[in-house]
């Protein structure tokens, strides 16, 4: 556990098993327990809210939101190998209320005019843009899988478990959804050989 | 299939490890900063909590001691709690009675 706890100083790639114990360790209230959390779920909690919200600063946010919320209830948390779906589950439930608050601040500001997933090509390109934009089309659960596959590094059993979905789901999500970004991503580069 | 990985890369929150560090580190201060905050609450209420079930217990053995020795007390006949009687029956002959005998014999036994 100490070799996988030290791939990074900001990620931890946690098992089922880990994670478990981690949860029961953080019931207790043990500080470190609480950090290996953060580090092996925020990013994750972060491509959730992002495939919801299409903006990574609100995204950032919901995720450090959804871990304070977590926290606060822990406790009841009652199965601590699942905690990657109950986690996921708070971060959808707030970015969907981060998403309709935003929505009434949008509209108040400025009209008619609502922002989320632009689904109009990226005019002033860069490539954030430009895969924002291209994830736009995806749908939702696709925008999910894809992110915790090709942005966090999860595998499909994983994956599976954390969406509550089968595997076969999750790898026809992901091919479905990099056919559709490859399509509007056009001549942008995907990464070569980024073995898993 | 892999070599179709999509390089999200940049769209990758901790590529600025030091801010990424600095994000991490504040979620774990303000959820324990938190969790003391309520179990600060809990244990106040804890620490009222004893004293207030202790005084409670010892009122209802001073009041039972007072009612079990006052020479006003009169020993109710089993006579009179029709009740308790058809109930102990029922129970002692493994009967399962009617709701509505049920309802009348507490009904008219409040």
């Amino acid at each position: 556990m100490l070799a996988r706890l030290s791939i990074s100083r900001t990620t931890t790639v946690l098992t089922q098993a880990e994670t478990a114990e981690f949860v029961c360790r953080a019931q207790r209230g043990d500080r470190a327990a609480f950090a290996a959390l953060v580090k092996g779920y925020l990013r994750a909690g972060y491509a959730v809210a992002l495939s919801v919200l299409s903006r990574p600063a609100d995204a950032e946010d919901v995720a450090q939101d959804s871990f304070l919320k977590a926290f606060e209830r822990i406790e009841t948390c009652r199965e601590p190998e699942h905690f990657a779906a109950w986690f996921l589950q708070i971060v959808r439930n707030r970015a969907f209320n981060w998403l309709e608050s935003r929505r009434l601040r949008d509209v108040s500001a400025d009209g008619a005019k609502v922002i989320e997933f632009s689904t109009t090509p990226a005019e002033s390109a860069g490539m954030r843009q430009a895969l924002l934009d291209a994830l736009a089309v995806l749908d939702p659960r696709q925008r999910e899988v894809v992110l915790l596959h090709d942005l966090e590094n999860w595998t499909h059993p994983e994956i599976a478990a954390a969406l509550e979905i089968s595997e076969v789901w999750s790898r026809q999500h992901l091919f479905r959804a990099r056919q559709i970004l490859r399509t509007k991503l056009g001549g942008v580069p995907l990464e070569e050989n980024h073995g898993q | 299939m892999d070599s179709e990985r999509i390089d999200f890369s940049a769209l990758d929150p901790s590529r600025d490890e030091r801010r990424w560090t600095r994000s991490i580190d504040a979620v774990v201060k303000r959820a324990l900063a938190e969790r003391r905050k309520r179990l600060s609450v809990e244990q106040q209420l804890l620490r009222w909590a004893r004293p207030v079930l202790a005084v409670a217990a010892g009122l209802c053995v001073v009041a039972w001691t007072a009612d079990y020795f006052s020479p006003t007390r009169k020993a109710v006949p089993a006579t009179q709690h029709p009740a308790a009687i058809t109930l102990a029956s029922w129970a002692a002959n493994n009967q399962i009675p009617e709701p509505s005998d049920l309802l009348g014999v507490l009904g008219n036994n409040p």
